[in-house]
């Protein structure tokens, strides 16, 4: 059963007369109750394209073209005051700067308070005091958080908090934006482990964006690479990252020492992101890309299918279903 | 040589950058060749005691009237800019060369230096500067040479806090680092990386305290703390105080010149700012 | 708290010597004799400069001259007045009301209208209105202060022949009850208008690039996409967050509530200290205007130690340690 649904996905961002196309023309789908990574490196757009299935950008400077299709309905069109609706009680967002995502000069409770009050208006202070405490007990989180201003809080538990937060509505659809990157390695572990088990007690469909394949690798099962904006490769992380099918996508893993075994060999892709306000023409990966050839420079790929899930935008994958 | 090509460089960066700005030096640049053309731009001697007294805009020739001693007032405007700029600049400039040096000596060398030096920062940034001018110029005399100089010696603490965070922040950068391992002095450090690289918040500052200098030596002015030999707009308005219901001009014309000088380098100001900082426009 | 409420006292105290200290320099090196600078005229007769000489110590070595001021200052002796034949304490004490009366009405005047517009401005930035506020912020910010005043009673008082423009109070009339209140309001309507316009600017566009800052923060995006409605999140989250700095410069205003209406008592004979102080310079009554100096420094740092506090209070990172 498919819980989301992205079309031919374009964002554009308009600055003065330049116009970067930041997400372009991406399409996928995931299950309900899976759990996904979205990778790539900073400016590849895979922040942008949750802020946008989110309508989280602001329209006078975006322009977004294409679909997001939540259970049927299209998260990009629906009116306000059903996105209102949808927001956090379906579709939950846990944040990357989880230090600010809170304001600093209110007590925790209270903003939790306000934001249950969104969608229950009638809600009693204790019984949301009750629900906020059982999620903090999930997320291993002391009840006296709920008196706190975030600045009183370590980073991990800011992490725990916003968690917390994320869950306080069973939303169905949970984003993760780099949600444990700031985080040193053990709480980041540590969070990942509680991650995994909560799933277990509920069931939520998880999109994890990071640009650490590790955590990808430890938490996810299907994983989408992005490039510039593009999708470079989808498919299950056990067939993407032990047999990547796109040159990115190589170069990533391999650049990823501790999941290669060999620590000794860590490959970085030699230049740098494409200008995407003026991007080249043919594939967008080719000027990094050591397989390039002529046909690769001049003319785009599609994405092509390995198999029913796996695909991959590159010329060298042969013998598959070609999309159109 | 190469440093002031760099700096050249860049600065014409901002230039383009900058709307603002552009502006704001073409503005200026117009005043400075009215304070270089004064005398053939005036059309009579500010200092002449003429025939017409009070005499309202557009009599006799005096486009903007006279003063009650019969003095053009377009011509001491004319004359006038030259105090104001002058005091202006000159203390902006003494201001900012001593607001670099304590506040980059302190960001860079830190410890005890710093703790002394930021304290005096921080105590003169808690007391009232203005006051403090008029008593100075008060007591010692409010000659042209006095008033740049106690403007410039009390406004000096802004630039040096500035300084000083600069090169707190430069003093890490690897560069420095690198120069200081390849055995270059202190002090050379200091004046070869440290004081060129942070320098360019301070010349925007600098450039609205001219702005600033210039508000307050009309301030002084019209508390009759100005130089009494020198013609200025601040005194004009003083002046023109005592008959503003015969003679109006006095007063107006002078203070909408101050007015539009103190615009023009709030323009370069906030130009060089936004130029340094064009994400400030963004949000 | 304590800790940190004493650490600010302290501050404060040094503040307060490092002025007397350098008042004292400044009348040690003013060009001319001391002891005519504190009998405040240049001629004084030999008795006063003996009683003075006596009294600072002057004959003494420069600390124990230095630490006579200081006790004397701390008594509350800031010498005689000789323009009014008056203690400079009493004078100034005598015109303390008048000025904190315009400043203080100005101050608050000011902080709402500035940041109201602000508010505004930050929430619709780029529309006309925000384009036509920050124009007039700039323009207004570019005036002399005094120079405003003076346009304010050339179109108001000269022309129109609305207000009144000198004083605080009819004295030919000689009012009481409300009469008197209507006629000291009416006075107060054009110094107060200025010192208003004048502070606005700040109040502006500190307020619009706070709100500004704060809608671009994270937080404001974790709220709208839990579905919270743009206005509970502004009037709510993003004022408090943007109050922040214009608490700090209405607190600095504050500070400066005694002295920062100086120019213009003066335009307008506003019965203050600016006019106290106006008068003992061109009378060169240099003891009173040395008076009048410490007074508004004493305040200054006193009223910043205040501000301070309230500071700490409505904002929870600052730590009192």
């Amino acid at each position: 059963m498919k819980i989301l649904e992205i079309q031919d996905l374009c964002v554009t961002y308009i600055a003065g007369e330049k116009r970067i196309k930041a997400v372009d023309h991406v399409s996928f789908a995931i299950d309900e109750g899976d759990s996904l990574g979205i990778v790539g490196e900073s400016g590849s757009g895979k922040s942008t394209m949750a802020m946008a299935m989110l309508r989280l950008l602001d329209p006078r400077y975006t322009e977004i073209t294409g679909a997001a299709n939540y259970r049927g309905e299209n998260l990009l069109t629906v009116d306000p005051r059903r996105l209102s609706e949808l927001r956090w009680k379906d579709i939950a967002v846990v944040f990357q700067k989880s230090m600010n995502s809170l304001s600093p000069v209110h007590r925790i409770g209270e903003q939790f308070e306000d934001i249950y009050r969104v969608h229950e208006p009638k809600a009693s202070k204790k019984e949301i005091r009750e629900r906020v405490e059982k999620l903090f007990a999930m997320v291993n989180l002391a009840p006296r958080v709920y008196n706190l201003y975030p600045h009183e809080l370590s980073g991990g538990m800011l992490q725990r908090t916003s968690i917390a937060l994320s869950l306080l509505f069973h939303p169905k659809i949970l984003i993760m934006d780099e949600a444990t990157t700031a985080l040193d390695v053990v709480t980041q572990g540590q969070i990942l482990s509680e991650i995994k088990k909560l799933e277990k007690s509920i069931a939520v469909t998880r999109m994890m964006i990071t640009h650490d394949l590790s955590v990808v690798a430890t938490s996810c099962q299907k994983i989408i690479v992005l490039y510039a904006g593009q999708l470079m490769e989808f498919g299950y992380v056990r067939d993407v990252l032990a047999n990547p099918r796109h040159p990115y996508t190589e170069g990533l893993v391999r650049s990823f020492p501790s999941l290669h075994g060999k620590k000794e060999e860590l490959l970085s892709i030699p230049g740098s992101l494409p200008d995407l306000s003026n991007p080249p023409q043919g594939c967008i990966f080719a000027p990094r890309c050591p397989y390039a050839t002529d046909q690769c420079r001049a003319h785009r790929p599609e994405p092509r299918h390995i198999d029913d899930l796996h695909v991959a935008a590159c010329w060298r994958v042969k013998g598959g279903i070609q999309d159109a | 040589m190469e440093k002031i090509k760099k700096v050249g460089v860049r600065l014409a960066g901002m230039v383009r950058s900058s709307m603002q700005l552009r502006m704001g030096l073409i503005f200026f640049a117009l005043v400075l060749l009215v304070v270089i053309f004064a005398p053939s731009l005036a059309p009579f001697d500010p200092y002449d005691l003429g025939d017409d007294l009070l005499v309202p805009p557009g009599t006799n020739g005096h486009w903007l009237g006279t003063t009650n001693m019969g003095q053009d007032v377009l011509s001491m405007i004319i004359y006038g800019s030259r105090a104001s700029l002058a005091i202006g600049i000159v203390s902006a400039l003494i201001s900012g060369v001593i607001g670099t040096l304590l506040g980059a000596f302190a960001g860079f060398y830190g410890g005890k230096v710093d703790k002394v030096v930021s304290e005096i920062i921080n105590i003169f940034l808690m007391i009232p500067t203005f006051f403090l001018i008029l008593i100075i110029v008060a007591l010692f005399g409010s000659s042209m040479i006095n008033v740049m100089l106690v403007i410039g010696l009390t406004s000096w603490p802004s630039n040096a806090r500035m300084m000083r965070v600069q090169a707190m922040s430069i003093k890490e950068r690897t560069f420095v680092k690198s120069a200081i391992s390849m055995g270059e002095t202190k002090r050379q450090v200091l004046f070869k990386y440290i004081i060129p690289n942070g320098l360019f918040p301070i010349i925007a500052n600098t450039t609205m305290g001219v702005a600033k200098a210039i508000l307050t030596e009309a301030s002084l002015s019209f508390l009759g703390l100005g130089d009494p030999n020198v013609i200025s707009w601040g005194q004009m308005i003083y002046e023109g105080k005592q008959y503003l219901a015969t003679g109006w001009w006095m007063s107006t014309f002078a203070g909408l010149f101050i007015m539009l000088i103190v615009m023009i380098f709030y323009m370069i100001g906030d130009g060089l700012n936004f130029a340094l900082n064009p994400k400030m426009k963004k949000i | 708290m304590k800790k940190y409420l004493l650490k600010r006292i302290v501050t404060a105290f040094g503040i307060v010597l490092f002025v007397i200290l350098l008042n004292y320099v400044i009348i040690r090196l003013a060009p001319g004799d001391p002891v005519r600078i504190m009998a405040g005229f240049d001629n004084p007769s030999q008795e006063l400069m003996d009683a003075l000489t006596k009294k600072y110590g002057l004959d003494q070595p420069l600390y124990v001259q230095f630490w006579r001021y200081i006790t004397t200052l701390f008594k509350g002796d800031m010498g005689d007045s000789y323009l009014y034949n008056q203690p400079v304490s009493s004078l100034i004490f005598e015109r303390v009301g008048a000025s904190l009366l315009l400043s203080g009405v100005s101050a608050v005047l000011a902080v709402l209208i500035g940041s109201t517009l602000g508010l505004y401005a930050g929430r619709h930035h780029g529309k006309a209105l925000d384009r036509t506020f920050s124009g007039v912020a700039y323009m207004l910010n570019a005036m002399p202060s005094f120079w405003l005043g003076i346009m304010l009673i050339l179109i108001f008082a000269s022309t129109l022949k609305w207000l009144p423009t000198q004083g605080m109070v009819n004295i030919r009339k000689g009012y009481t009850g409300w009469a008197y209140v209507v006629d000291v309001l009416q006075h107060m309507v054009l110094p107060c208008a200025t010192l208003v316009a004048v502070q606005i600017p700040t109040y502006f566009r500190i307020t619009k690039s706070s709100v500004m800052q704060v809608m671009a923060e994270e937080f404001v995006t974790t709220f709208r996409v839990t579905g919270m409605s743009e206005r509970k999140i502004f009037n709510k989250y993003v004022l408090k967050n943007a109050l922040l700095p214009i608490v700090t410069v209405f607190g600095i205003n504050l500070a400066y509530v005694i002295s920062g209406s100086t120019l213009i008592e003066i335009v307008f004979s506003w019965p203050g200290v600016g006019v106290l102080m106006y008068r003992s310079i061109s009378m060169r009554d240099y003891n009173l205007l040395m008076g009048v100096y410490l007074l508004i420094s004493i305040s200054v740092a006193f009223m910043m130690i205040v501000v301070d506090l309230i500071y700490a209070w409505l904002d929870p990172r600052i730590r009192y340690d």
